[in-house]
Order: structure tokens, then C-alpha cells, then sequence
């Protein structure tokens, strides 16, 4: 294909993806290099609020910007290198922590606590979802033909709601005395507080979202199931192989594009962990790196946004994915190279 | 199943893989069909303690509101009805060979009058007639059930407004990300150089950036993109902030990656000799790609269109920052029932508008669940 | 369900008659296009319903005004003409002058107005208060009366009574808070710690929590949750709320916009049981451990003066004697003619201590103090660091955000 055509056909949508998402990535990525302040001045002034029948005047102090002749904030922006990178990272006290091996140190900063958690849900959550969603392709295709479209539907409910209605809707399953932490306490004759401590709260997110995604695994491993070779697997029969192993050398070689192509998926959805923590509301036990960066960029009462930390701190996470990605891509360039 | 005896199965097996499979449906289905179920309690049942309470809805019943016997059975009746029409009917319909184009547009017409005739007969039709029947046979409520939540989220709270803004923006974003991915999509898959290759690699990177980071970069943007628009369009420059289209564009984009590979293996799975005779007979890529592969890339295309349809229609991020309350779409709107200042009321409405923002993906699921497996089947499975 | 279809028909009915009679109980006919944005609780659907009465305006309730509100009224020009702020939430607006002063505004048109509601920050009028809120004691009287106890005044007759309720055990936990992490925890410690007598930040602009007021602040606050909940830290006021209702907790430091819930038929299982109280002192003879919020409307600078003057009218529209008459149980108004029930006595006692509690402070430098506790609090409650470390981490935090928003 000319070059010309092929830069015509993929045109509109190189465009827009520079657009909305090169861009304010490029963007974040040299804003976490600098920081925009505003001038600042300190004022004293008196402040006069009410009370219920009297105002109470008092006199304050407190830090005012400063206004430039259009009335608008004056800003002034420094490069500051990798200051922003080191307020997110805490080096000194994360190597003091690491020298003294205490890792309960080292989970007191924002940003390994996040990581730290982050990196188990995803790498918890893979086998368990690719293992869930296999196991039930598997059961789907042994079933009766009238009752899989029924199954197939029922199984896609949980992909198909909203995450963060999904969330609340665990959520108010457990919380204080919600039906589902009644019946455990009713089965394991003891008060259950499911919101009361961290890994109460951490396993209930993995749950969930193994719950969410496993249906997204098992409708393309169920599609991969239709186009089996049964010739193969008679062979196998004949050749005296076990229900095991036909399922280990032939149904999951046969899959494997489609296993390597979910767990691409979910690694990169599972890094971005972030409607959990919301619907939970868990931030005092566990945070996630999305949710830091979120947070860093949600503005205060008084209007500050971190927008430095918040850079710095997506610009972490983007390495994390990258890293973890990278045997997934080198995989794909081998098949390519392979290919071609 | 028959088959060769060899691949037949122990009953043993059969009986685990049946009995794990109902396991897993009653998971699936179980906090919908509890949140679906509290939708329709007065807040005091909704939240009470024992499950048996909030089910049977003993405080709604003595409030009055309820389903009879009759009620229920010619409920499940209708509604199997309607899912048989739905699963079976509407397809059929829909199957009759035709020209790609009507196709889409029988689909359109289908799922339309599939889901007014149904909200007619279910909500309209059925009521007054069993009311009748009730009152005539003079019989009592047995479960608790109660629509004054429903009520109060569509009307009073004019939730109405936000499922048109969702269809504007879902239907929206549809199209244009199909439009652009397939076309997209076409090219990198017939074109085998390095450059396709590396755009592949580079989306797959971008799709992996977590949203709030390219967000926050937009709502400065556009809320002063009346101000960046001026020295282009002079005075009356538009301002994008709350601009449906404004964000159309940003979710089609933020999609973009997902798309082109979903479509890109759907083309790989489309032998190149098709439009390589066609181009052979003299026409050019586009000519080949518009008549040769357009009708035959429809199942893949409505299976990359669903899962389009699922992420413009669950977006919180994008919506809820760039879209003011006259446009804003359903999930942000339920964010915002969540976030206020909230009575045991409240919450209860906030659910049943949880419970309708999922109603239409039932509907959507009900319907295209055939296609979803047989689109993967075709394509991104083989790719 | 015929209901349904009925309802419907009466809305669209209800809506078309509403929007002919819209000029009916104005006073003025407003001719100018204009809107506002404010938070969407009770109190503010009334108020700005009483300004749509005027004609041509449009409100937006939205929860998460905090976030538009600057970017908005930063626009050139403004995007809103009215705001609804909070002593909390006008910092931004003050900062960046995109709201004028109402001098000439109020001398023009404020007749009607106590001097009480007017907002004065250097001398100009910048704000108009319309209700105060504030976190004060409420309790179970019929628990109180049944087991003798005394209403409590400060925090350790607070714990006195709650190891009574305990040990009597008529009720799941005697102590309900607010202690969800983020905001609401660093709101909790900022009552205490303003009880202990302790201020947040020096002169200079320095964090100055890590102190013995800070320290006796945790320490308060971690005996009082051994009365609580144990999922306290994922409890926001509606959870506390709810708990009330039914029946859960007997005493909560609660916001008074919460008390009318106590007493709403349709939810509530304790109709008519619970009493206000002010907020309990840390110090004998000290404040009450609470602070003062008010909520009002600002008018913005980037708009002409005519649309400021309509807006500005239309905005005491909102909050005049009439509709406070009509809706008097949605808040503990300012405004003349409101008259207070009994779950307001609470807010009111608290309001008028002396010595009184403070304002909440609106500036730069509380916004980062209230990030750096929400983020750093919980810490402390979940046992991993002690108080010392705590508050050392916490002014670590502020330092740092202090250093970048170009405070330090």
C-alpha cells in the first residue's frame, strides 16, 4: 500500500489520538519538570464573620496572590528538575526505611504504599481472572445448547455495569451490617467489621474485580473454544491422552494468542486501579497510584491543585506500565518479526 | 450431546461443570438482582437487616404499594415473553437478506419498537388491567413493591434529560470512532510495514495512560476555550466547555487505541486476496474497501461497536468534568446523587437510578449477545 | 403502577402551570439572563428556587461546585453570575478577585439585611451570609433520661457518659464520628485541636500542629473511638446520620444542616428522641471543640455592572424573609425572620459560647493543613505511626505542598 493512501486511511485517527492524548501527555510530562506558583504576598487583614446574632471580627494573617493590571494572578514558573520526582519518591526516607528493613517505614509514603498495592491487585488478579474466565468458556461449552445464550448473558452482567455502581453495590453488600457480612457472621459465629481493617478491604477489591473482568476473559476464550480442531483432539483421544492433558497441550496452546492478548488487557486496565478505592471509599488502608495522581489533582477548599506531584506521580505510574508491559511487546515483536 | 463416545463426558464431570456454572450465575446476577430488588422498597426495607425484609418489602406492603399473586405470574409471564422476542424474534427480523444498509437500519428500527412496545405494554397496558382484576377479585398485596423512587429520579428529578444526553454522546461517539477506527483499522492491517507495526505499539502505550492524567489537562482548555478560539473566529468564538461534541472528540480519542486493534485483527482475519482481485479489476484502496470489505466486516464491526458503546456509556472521568448540568450524561448525574448531602431517601433513588443506567446494557446485551460471540469468533480470535 | 402513568401526567401538568406563573412571588421582574452555581443541599434548592421566581435565571446544584467554581468564575466572561460559597470554599474566588466587592451593592439595595450576614474582609463587603453550620453535640435524650445522665459539656464527661451507655448497653456503640480519611478526619482534628487551644500555622506561614494541643487533640480522639464503630474511617456525616436514625449511636458531634434528619417520619426511627446541645469543650471554660461555617452568595467580577446589579438583586430575592418563612426548618438561617426549633438549640448555644468557636479560616495555607491531615491522619488510627510521628508527617506534607504552591 503507497504511502500516501495508507497515511489517508489512518489519518483522522492518528490525528485525533495526537490530539487528545499525545498532547496532554507531552504536557504532563514537561509540567512535571517545572513548577507554576503563583507570587505570593502575606497580608494582614481583618476578617469579619458571623456569628449567630454578632460577627466576630478578627484580625489575620495569611498568604494572598499577587494580582497583575488585568486582574488576573500572576504566575511565574522555575524549572525545578526532578524536585517534583523526589517530593513523590521521598528518597531519603524511603532508603532510610529500606536500610533499616522496615518495610511498615517505607508503606507510610503515599507513593510505595500505592505501588505496593497496585502491583498486587494486578499481579493477583491476572491468573485469577484468566484461570476464571477459562473455567467457565470450559463449563459454557460443555453445557446444553438451549440454556448457553441465557448463561452467556447472565455472565456478561457483571462487564457490562458501571464500575462504580458495581463498586457501591459490593460495597453496600458488606458495609456495617449489610446482608452479605450478617450471613458470615451468622456462619462463622463472630462480629465481622468488613471495613475495619486493610486486608478485609483489599481482598474484597480483588474480588470484585475478578468479578468484573472475568467475563470479558471467558466471552474470548469462549469464542477461541469454537474454533478448536476437533480432528486434533480425536487424535489426542486416540492417542491415549487424559481429559488433563488434552485440556494442557491442545485446548490451551490452541488459546494462547487470545490468554497473551487478555492478560495485555487486564495488566493495563488492572494498573489503572481506581473506581475500587472511590466506591470503597478505603483510602485510609489502601491507595492506588491512579487514585494518588487523582487525588494530587483534586483541588482543595482553597483552590491549590499539586499539579507538579501530580505529573511526576502519573509520569511513575506510566513507567510502571511500561516496564510491566515489556515482556508482552517483546513477545509481539518476535511474532511480527516472525511473521513477516 | 452426541458424539463420538470418546469425547462424550462422565457424569461426574457434567455435573461439576453444571453445578459450577450456576455457581457462577448466581454471582454474576446477584448484587444487580439485590440492588434491582432494593430499588423498588421504601427506604426503611431497602436497608433493613434481614434479607427476608428486604425482598418481601413488609413496611412498602403496609405503605400500601405491592404485587399480587396475579401480578406476579403474569409479570414473569410478559417478561419471558419479551426475552424470548428479544433473543429470538428481533434477530430474525433482522436476518432477512438484505444490502448492508438496511441492515443497520432494520437493526435501529427493531431495538426501537422492541423497547417502546415494551415500556408500553409493561408499564401502560399491564397496570390498569391488573388493577382491575385485583380489585375485582378483592386480593391483597404479597411482596412490597414500589415505583415512587422511580418516580421521583425520571420526573422529579428530570433523569430523563441525562439518558438523552447519554444516547447524544454514546450514539456520538459510535459513530465517529467506527468511522475513524475502521478505516484505520483497514490500513494497518493490509499494510505490513514498520510504521503500522510501531503506530500499534505506540497505541497500545497510549491506551495504558490512566485518564485522570490527560483530563486534568483539558478543563483549563476548554473552559477558556472561548478565549483560545478568538484570534480564529474572532468575537462570537464558541466556548467547547459543556459542549457535548467537545466531548465526543475526547472519548473517541481516548478509545482510538482499543478500536484500531479490535479492527485491525478483525481485517487480518479477512483474507487480502478479496480486495486484492478488486483492485486488481481497477479500483482504488478505497473503492476496494468500500465495496468489497464494508459488507463483510459487520459482525466484527458490531462487536468493536459494543464495546465502544459500553466505554462512552460507563464514562465517569471524562464526562463529569467536561460537561455542565443542562448536557451531562447518567453516570456523572449519579455521582452527583451520591455525593450530596444524602437522607436514607436519597439513597434508595440513587439506586434505582444505578438500577436504570444499567436497564438499557440489559437490553443491549439481551439482544447482541449472539453477535458478541460469533464476532469474536470471526474475527479477533483468529487475529 | 397506574400511579405511575398519573404522576407523570400531573409533573407535566404541575411543570406547565408552574413556568406561567413564574413572576408570582417576586418582587422584582428581573430582564437580565442570569444563572448560578452553588452546592446542592436542601437549603440552596430553596433559595434558588426563590430567585427563579424572579424570571430568567437558571441555577446549577452541583456537589461539585468547588471544582468549577474557579476555573468558572475565572472566565472572561464569568460563566455564573451568582456563586454560592462557603467560608471554605471562597478562598479560591478571594484569591484570584474574580468576585467584587458589594459596598455599593448592599448600601443600594440591602435595606433588609442584618449587619450580622455581611461578610467583611479588609473593610469590604465580599460575601452575604445566609446560614451558619457548625458540628455540635447531639444525643438521645430518652437514653439520657432513662439512664440519669447529665448532658455532657466537655469531652471527658463525653466519655464519662459513654462507658455509662456501655455498660447499660442499650445501644450497638455510644459514639458515632465523622472520621471517614480525607476531608472529614482532618475536619474532626481541626475541632479538637482548636479546642486544645492550638493554631494551625505561624506568622510566617509554617505548620505549627506538631504541639502539645496536637498531641492531646489524637490522643482525645483515639479514646473517643474505642466507643465507636470499628469502621469509623470510612464514616462520612450520612453514614453517622444513618446510624442515628437508626437507632445505632447515642451521641454524635454532628452538623447541625444534619439535625432535621432526626426527625424526618419517613426515615427515621428516633422521631422526636434526639436533643442538640453545643459542642462539648476540650478545655474546661475553653470554645466549644468546633468551628463556625457560614454559607452565603457572591456576586463575580467578570460580569458588567448592570448584569451585578440584577444578579445582586435577584440573589436577596433568594434569601429574603419569605422564603426563609416557607422553608424554615432547612437551616439555622441568619436571615430576619427565621425562627429556631428545637434541634436548632444546638447551633445556636454554640454559635453564641463565650469564649465563641472560631470561623474556619479561608485562606491558601488552611486549604493545604486540611489535604496534609486528611492524607496523613489515618495513619495514627490504623496503629501504624504514633501521634509524634504523625504530626511530624503531617507538617512534612504541608512543608512540601506549601513549598510548591509558592507559599514557603
Amino acid at each position: 500500500m503507497k504511502f500516501r493512501t495508507f497515511a489517508a486511511f489512518v489519518g483522522p485517527s492518528i490525528f485525533l489520538m495526537l490530539l487528545f492524548i499525545a498532547a496532554p501527555l507531552v504536557s504532563v510530562f514537561t509540567q512535571s519538570f517545572y513548577l507554576t506558583q503563583p507570587v505570593v504576598e502575606i497580608v494582614t487583614e481583618e476578617v469579619c464573620t458571623p456569628g449567630f446574632l454578632r460577627q466576630t471580627c478578627t484580625t489575620e494573617t495569611r498568604s494572598q496572590p499577587v494580582l497583575n493590571e488585568d486582574g488576573r494572578v500572576v504566575r511565574e514558573t522555575t524549572f525545578v528538575g526532578l524536585q517534583s520526582y523526589r517530593n513523590v519518591l521521598e528518597p531519603e526516607r524511603a532508603w532510610e526505611a529500606v536500610s533499616n528493613f522496615d518495610i511498615g517505614g517505607l508503606l507510610a509514603i503515599d507513593f510505595w504504599k500505592a505501588l505496593r498495592f497496585t502491583l498486587t491487585f494486578t499481579l493477583i488478579t491476572l491468573p485469577l481472572v484468566i484461570g476464571v474466565g477459562l473455567a467457565i468458556a470450559l463449563a459454557v461449552n460443555n453445557a446444553a445448547k438451549v440454556v448457553r445464550g441465557p448463561v452467556i448473558f447472565v455472565s456478561l452482567l457483571p462487564f457490562i455495569i458501571t464500575p462504580v455502581i458495581g463498586a457501591l453495590s459490593i460495597r453496600w453488600l458488606f458495609v456495617g451490617d449489610g446482608i452479605l457480612t450478617r450471613a458470615l457472621e451468622w456462619y462463622l459465629e463472630r462480629d465481622i467489621a468488613m471495613f475495619a481493617q486493610g486486608w478485609t478491604i483489599e481482598v474484597l477489591m480483588l474480588f470484585y474485580r475478578v468479578w468484573h473482568v472475568a467475563p470479558f476473559a471467558f466471552v474470548i476464550f469462549y469464542a477461541g473454544l469454537q474454533t478448536v480442531n476437533t480432528d486434533t483432539v480425536e487424535a489426542a483421544i486416540i492417542d491415549g491422552a487424559s481429559r488433563w492433558q488434552r485440556l494442557w497441550y491442545i485446548i490451551v496452546p490452541h488459546l494462547m494468542p487470545l490468554i497473551v492478548f487478555v492478560a495485555l488487557i487486564h495488566l493495563m486496565d488492572a494498573y489503572r486501579v481506581f473506581e475500587e478505592i472511590v466506591g470503597f471509599s478505603s483510602q485510609a488502608h489502601v491507595i492506588s497510584l491512579q487514585w494518588l495522581t487523582y487525588d494530587f489533582l483534586q483541588p482543595d477548599d482553597s483552590g491549590n491543585r499539586a499539579v507538579s506531584r501530580a505529573s511526576a506521580s502519573a509520569m511513575l505510574t506510566m513507567i510502571g506500565i511500561v516496564i510491566l508491559l515489556i515482556p508482552l511487546l517483546r513477545k509481539t515483536w518476535r511474532d511480527h518479526r516472525g511473521t513477516r | 450431546m452426541s458424539g463420538p463416545k470418546a469425547l462424550q463426558q462422565p457424569l461426574s464431570l457434567r455435573f461439576f461443570s453444571g453445578a459450577f456454572l450456576a455457581f457462577w450465575c448466581l454471582l454474576a446476577a446477584f448484587p444487580i438482582f439485590w440492588i434491582a430488588v432494593m430499588s423498588f422498597k421504601a427506604p426503611v426495607d431497602a436497608f433493613a437487616g434481614n434479607p427476608l425484609d428486604v425482598i418481601l418489602g413488609p413496611m412498602t406492603r403496609a405503605g400500601g404499594d405491592g404485587l399480587t399473586l396475579i401480578d406476579i405470574v403474569v409479570g414473569i409471564a410478559v417478561l419471558y415473553g419479551a426475552v424470548q422476542v428479544a433473543m429470538r424474534g428481533l434477530p430474525r427480523f433482522v436476518a432477512i437478506d438484505a444490502p448492508w444498509s438496511n441492515t443497520v437500519l432494520r437493526w435501529l428500527i427493531g431495538c426501537t419498537a422492541f423497547a417502546i412496545g415494551f415500556v408500553l405494554v409493561f408499564f401502560g397496558l399491564l397496570p390498569p388491567i391488573l388493577n382491575a382484576v385485583n380489585g375485582a377479585l378483592g386480593l391483597e398485596p404479597v411482596i412490597g413493591l414500589t415505583t415512587v423512587h422511580y418516580q421521583a429520579v425520571w420526573v422529579d428529578n428530570e433523569f430523563w434529560r441525562n439518558f438523552v444526553n447519554s444516547l447524544i454522546v454514546t450514539v456520538g461517539v459510535v459513530t465517529v470512532s467506527l468511522t475513524v477506527g475502521t478505516l484505520a483499522g483497514y490500513a494497518l492491517a493490509r499494510s505490513g510495514s514498520q510504521l503500522a507495526f510501531w503506530i500499534l505499539i505506540i497505541a497500545l502505550i497510549f491506551r495504558a495512560l490512566p485518564h485522570s492524567v490527560l483530563v486534568a489537562g483539558y478543563l483549563p482548555v476548554f473552559v477558556n476555550s472561548a478565549a483560545i478560539l478568538e484570534p480564529i473566529f474572532g468575537e462570537n468564538a464558541p466556548t467547547l466547555y459543556g459542549q457535548p461534541l467537545a466531548v465526543i472528540a475526547v472519548l473517541v480519542s481516548i478509545n482510538q487505541p482499543f478500536t484500531i486493534w479490535m479492527l485491525r485483527s478483525f481485517f487480518m482475519s479477512i483474507p487480502a486476496e478479496l480486495d486484492e482481485a478488486a483492485r486488481v479489476d481497477g479500483c482504488t484502496h478505497f473503492q476496494a474497501f468500500r465495496w468489497v470489505i464494508m459488507p463483510v466486516m459487520w459482525p466484527g464491526v458490531i462487536t468493536t461497536g459494543l464495546f465502544s458503546f459500553l466505554l462512552a456509556y460507563n464514562d465517569f472521568l471524562v464526562t463529569s468534568l467536561l460537561l455542565d448540568a443542562s448536557n451531562q450524561t447518567m453516570v456523572p448525574a449519579i455521582a452527583g446523587y451520591f455525593n450530596r448531602e444524602t437522607t436514607t431517601t436519597d439513597q434508595v433513588e440513587a439506586v434505582a437510578a444505578a438500577v436504570s443506567i444499567t436497564a438499557p446494557l440489559f437490553l443491549l446485551v439481551m439482544i447482541f449477545q449472539r453477535q458478541i460471540v460469533s464476532g469474536l469468533t470471526a474475527g479477533a480470535v483468529k487475529g | 403502577m397506574k400511579k405511575l402513568l398519573l404522576a407523570s401526567a400531573v409533573s407535566v401538568g404541575a411543570i406547565m402551570a408552574a413556568s406561567t406563573t413564574a413572576h408570582a412571588d417576586c418582587a422584582i421582574q428581573n430582564d437580565v439572563e442570569l444563572s448560578s452555581l452553588t452546592a446542592g443541599f436542601e437549603a440552596w434548592k430553596s433559595v434558588t428556587d426563590a430567585m427563579a421566581e424572579c424570571g430568567n435565571f437558571s441555577a446549577e446544584l452541583d456537589q461539585e461546585f468547588r471544582t468549577k467554581q474557579p476555573a468558572a468564575f475565572a472566565a472572561n466572561p464569568s460563566l455564573y453570575q451568582i456563586g454560592g460559597v462557603s467560608n471554605g470554599t471562597v478562598t479560591p474566588l478571594l484569591n484570584e478577585g474574580t468576585i467584587r466587592p458589594l459596598d455599593d451593592l448592599v448600601a443600594a439595595y440591602g435595606q433588609d439585611l442584618s449587619p450580622n450576614q455581611l461578610i467583611r474582609i479588609d473593610g469590604q463587603i465580599m460575601a452575604v451570609a445566609m446560614m451558619v453550620n457548625t458540628q455540635h453535640l447531639m444525643y438521645r435524650h430518652d437514653i439520657f433520661d432513662d439512664l440519669g445522665l447529665d448532658v455532657p459539656t466537655t469531652w471527658d464527661e463525653v466519655i464519662i457518659a459513654a462507658e455509662a451507655i456501655q455498660e447499660a448497653g442499650v445501644v450497638e456503640y455510644p459514639l458515632g464520628g465523622t472520621m471517614k480519611a480525607g476531608w472529614n478526619i482532618a475536619q474532626d482534628f481541626n475541632n479538637m485541636f482548636l479546642g486544645f487551644g492550638g493554631s494551625f500555622v505561624n506568622d510566617d506561614g509554617t505548620p505549627s500542629v506538631n504541639t502539645d494541643a496536637g498531641v492531646n487533640a489524637l490522643e482525645m480522639m483515639a479514646r473517643l473511638t474505642e466507643f465507636m464503630d470499628p469502621e469509623y474511617l470510612v464514616s462520612d456525616s450520612t453514614y453517622v446520620q444513618q446510624q442515628f436514625q437508626q437507632g445505632t449511636i447515642a451521641m454524635a458531634n454532628l452538623w447541625a444542616s444534619r439535625a432535621a434528619a432526626m426527625d424526618n417520619a419517613d426515615e427515621s426511627q428516633v422521631v422526636g428522641l434526639v436533643n442538640t446541645a453545643a459542642a462539648p469543650m476540650a478545655i474546661d471554660g475553653g470554645a466549644p471543640a468546633t468551628t463556625l461555617w457560614w454559607d452565603g452568595i457572591v456576586i463575580a467580577s467578570n460580569i458588567t455592572d448592570e448584569e451585578a446589579e440584577a444578579a445582586f438583586q435577584v440573589a436577596l430575592e433568594g434569601i429574603d424573609t419569605d422564603m426563609v418563612t416557607e422553608n424554615n426548618e432547612d437551616a439555622i438561617w441568619l436571615i430576619p425572620g427565621y425562627e429556631p426549633n428545637r434541634l436548632a438549640e444546638g447551633a445556636i448555644a454554640t454559635a453564641t459560647a463565650d469564649p465563641a468557636p472560631q470561623s474556619y479560616p479561608s485562606s491558601t495555607e488552611m486549604g493545604l493543613m486540611h489535604t496534609a491531615l486528611g492524607n496523613q491522619l489515618p495513619a495514627f488510627f490504623t496503629g501504624e505511626l504514633s501521634a509524634e510521628e504523625t504530626l511530624e508527617a503531617i507538617e512534612a506534607e504541608y512543608l512540601t505542598a506549601a513549598e510548591e504552591a509558592g507559599i514557603l
